[in-house]
């Protein structure tokens, strides 16, 4: 056994244990605190397995963003603390086991995990790379390759927001109770989140090169207008203010301006000139970022406030 | 190819251009800005159909000029040429209804279906299966979005088929990373050449199929259905039963004709269909119970998918070329005639203040025109000659009855005949019954009626084109 395999068995056997507790902890608090640590513990995993991508957006948004999600939906909740009923925790539990299991031998087992243990080649991408535009293949793959794919990402997120926003718009929920933050939480708050505004214009702005990009990026500055909004430092981000619905849609809106003006002007739908591509993608990360940052900065803390007409 | 991409960029531009601009061009003109982008999409979808006619072939685009399996490709075939020109003209039909009658929905009604419509068209030109993943997405966020534009007594069903739709999306997104990682390639054109019968493929094609079963609410995985659609406002009831349930089918169909290896869709096929002729009766029943119009209708919808399964899962086991022009030749007919139905239904419930069935008494006298494009819709679920229903119907039996072998199959379309005649007469007989009229609460919205009558009247002038629409199903459709 090498050393490199005990610690994918033990991280394998983490995850398991973890996800285990955040489906049947009996307390809501418990079950919150072991979904954050499974993003965590995802993210390792991804990181492990030489996506350092992935662990970063995971790690950004699995465990941080949607693990205030949870905690900020908590506080508008009624106290009682207990998620599930022990016998359907049991039934339930039985049907984790037996999934997990099956899965866990189809794929390691007999013809399955043959072709599945065969690595995916890459040499296609090694050999468009040079008309890329960027040197990172993973950049390259997301906003050259299958541009239109993350075009239509945008849109999902786009259309999520306007799904939450149905809550506020259509109905009457009442407005949550504000409670005053912690003196020591806004001190920490200040410095923290400039800090996380730097690293992710530093990811934005390494992501034609090494791992990071818009995604990345946007839910690091996300993170940043949370904590600001909790606080109370940020004032609320209203739909109805035009700037804010102006960030949320530039994204999506340049993306879309890039693909028609290269079917009316270059060589096809979202066909870049080899010799403008960097600058064209560039271009449409930046204004992706902060498409991403707000939009997710609304979904996390978007209330009653931010998301109504 | 560039008349399908203005199709389907109008509607987007449409939606973009609503978020960013709010409603400060005025409450009154957001509603005739999309429907701008519907009439846009329509005629340039006319437009792409007319010339996937005359290149008789399927055109395929690499975007981005990338090799086929490194980018993602776009094909315009006669077929997805037919689906734009239906999903425009639905969209443009619901949206004139949503514009026009009394119902108006809530003003996020109309972005949120010009995304639809934008994503639909995106999902009717994709040859890629991960690019089919995120439009299924799409799709998905949006239906969920506009079901919740009920308000907070639609917050459940949205919910759940949000929590179901999700789900299934990873299923079949686990299908997906299961098929690349066998054959390296996403490309639908470049998989049909290349895949192979194996336990992997198998297993990809089980968690797509069951996916997309569960998106598609084919039996028997339907049960989300009722409650989500029968909840929405009217408006969005009749989009998601005329057109949003189809786009799993429509993978659904790409995925066994395609990808899947002849022999083995071969041995699937059965059992495919049969789930459908289940569902035919199982949900015809289910329909003929209900106190509730609504969700009459949207059982009905269940049921109807039986016979776009049936026709699905028999072009699988027989591959006879007329099954797929009954498959799409039910798409279309249904989504007509559902969007007529649930228009009716809507305008019935508001005219009359209920929701029960029981309130229809009279109704041939209180709200003429509803009932009677109720009645007109319901005849082409029956199949009624000379509907859209019969013709798709027709041309299903007919591989059926020169076999004797098939006539049990044929026992079944008969049996759905009967089921959904039970449960339209049911209505209409309700509608007739004078003695006990049940008052009307205000005066009926007669441009909301006659639009609902309008997509019943082409129905059944769909076999005036039957000919026209055959020839566009078997040119270069497959």
């Amino acid at each position: 056994m090498t050393p490199e395999l005990l610690i994918d068995l033990i991280l394998a056997l983490l995850l398991l244990i973890i996800a285990w507790s955040a489906l049947f902890a009996p307390s809501r608090n418990d079950a919150m605190a072991m979904f954050i640590a499974f993003g965590v513990a995802v993210a390792l995993i991804w990181a492990r397995l030489g996506a350092p991508d992935l662990a970063l957006a995971e790690a950004a948004i699995g465990a941080g963003l949607t693990g205030v999600l949870f905690l900020n939906a908590a506080r508008q909740l009624p106290e009682s603390g207990r998620t599930t009923t022990p016998r359907k925790s049991t039934i339930k539990a039985a049907v984790f086991v037996l999934l997990s299991v099956s899965l866990f031998f189809l794929m390691l087992t007999g013809p399955v995990g043959e072709q599945l243990t065969s690595p995916v080649s890459d040499t296609r991408i090694v050999e468009a790379m040079p008309d890329a535009g960027v040197s990172y293949p993973v950049t390259a793959v997301l906003l050259n390759f299958r541009a239109w794919d993350t075009l239509l990402e945008l849109l999902v997120l786009l259309l999520a927001l306007s799904g939450a926003r149905q809550l506020y718009t259509s109905s009457h929920i009442s407005k949550a109770p504000q409670v005053a933050a912690w003196p020591l939480l806004t001190g920490w708050t200040q410095i923290l989140a400039p800090l996380l505004v730097i690293i992710g214009g530093y990811l934005l702005w390494s992501g034609s090169k090494a791992p990071g990009g818009a995604f990345q990026a946007g839910a690091l500055i996300a993170s940043a207008a949370v904590t600001l909004r909790i606080v109370g430092i940020l004032p609320p981000l209203r739909w109805s203010f035009w700037l804010t619905r102006a960030v949320i849609s530039v994204g999506a809106i340049v993306f879309l301006m890039v693909a028609i003006a290269t079917s009316l002007f270059a060589e096809g739908w979202l066909n870049y000139p080899v010799e403008l591509s960097a600058g064209i993608i560039i271009t449409i990360e930046i204004f992706a970022t902060l498409s991403i940052a707000l939009t997710l900065a609304l979904l996390i803390v978007g209330d009653h406030e931010d998301l109504r007409t | 190819m560039n008349y399908a991409l203005i199709s389907l960029t109008a509607p987007l531009v449409s939606a973009l251009l609503l978020v960013f601009l709010g409603y400060m061009s005025g409450r009154k003109h957001t509603g005739l800005w999309v429907l701008g982008g519907s009439v846009v999409s329509l005629v340039s979808a006319a437009l792409a159909l007319q010339s996937a006619m005359q290149a008789g072939l399927p055109q395929t685009i690499n975007l981005g000029g990338w090799a086929e399996d490194l980018g993602i490709s776009l094909r315009l075939s006669s077929l997805s040429a037919l689906l734009l020109v239906f999903t425009a003209f639905i969209h443009l039909l619901v949206g004139t209804y949503a514009r026009f009658s009394r119902h108006a929905p809530h003003q996020d009604f109309w972005m949120l279906s010009a995304f639809l419509h934008a994503s639909l068209n995106a999902l009717w030109l994709s040859a890629d299966l991960f690019n089919l993943y995120i439009t299924l997405e799409l799709i998905g966020l949006a239906a969920v979005a506009m079901v919740a534009l009920s308000g907070a007594r639609a917050y459940k069903a949205a919910s759940d088929y949000l929590l179901l739709s999700l789900a299934a999306s990873l299923i079949y997104l686990l299908g997906v990373v299961l098929i690349y990682a066998q054959y390296q390639t996403l490309n639908l054109v470049h998989l049909a050449s290349i895949s192979s019968d194996n336990t992997l493929t198998r297993l990809a094609l089980v968690l797509m199929t069951a996916a997309l079963m569960l998106k598609g609410a084919l039996w028997p995985l339907h049960l989300w259905l009722p409650a989500a659609h029968a909840s929405a406002p009217t408006a969005v009831s009749a989009l998601l039963s005329g057109i949003v349930v189809k786009a799993p089918l429509f993978i659904l169909w790409l995925i066994w004709t395609e990808l899947a290896p002849p022999e083995l869709a071969k041995q699937v096929g059965p059992a495919v269909a049969a789930a459908g002729m289940i569902a035919l009766s199982a949900a015809g029943w289910s329909a003929m119970r209900t106190p509730y119009i609504k969700v009459l209708v949207a059982y009905s919808t269940i049921a109807q998918l039986g016979y776009a399964l049936m026709a699905l899962g028999l072009l699988m086991s027989w591959q006879l070329p007329q099954l797929h022009i009954a498959l799409w030749l039910f798409v279309i007919a249904h989504g007509l005639a559902k969007t007529s139905l649930f228009l009716a239904a809507g305008e019935m419930q508001g005219t009359l203040g209920t929701k029960r069935l029981s309130g229809l008494r009279g109704a041939t006298q209180t709200v003429p025109v509803a009932m009677f494009a109720f009645a007109v819709a319901g005849g082409s679920l029956i199949g009624l000659p000379p509907s859209g229903g019969f013709l798709a119907k027709w041309v299903l039996l007919e591989p059926m009855l020169n076999q004797p072998q098939y006539w049990p199959w044929a026992l079944g379309v008969l049996l759905g005949t009967l089921v959904s005649a039970a449960y339209i007469f049911r209505v209409v007989a309700l509608s007739f019954d004078r003695a006990r009229i049940n008052p009307p609460d205000r005066q009926p919205d007669r441009a909301g009626h006659w639009l609902a009558l309008l997509p019943a009247l082409l129905v059944w002038g769909m076999a005036l084109i039957g000919n026209q629409l055959i020839l566009i199903l078997a040119g270069g459709g497959i």
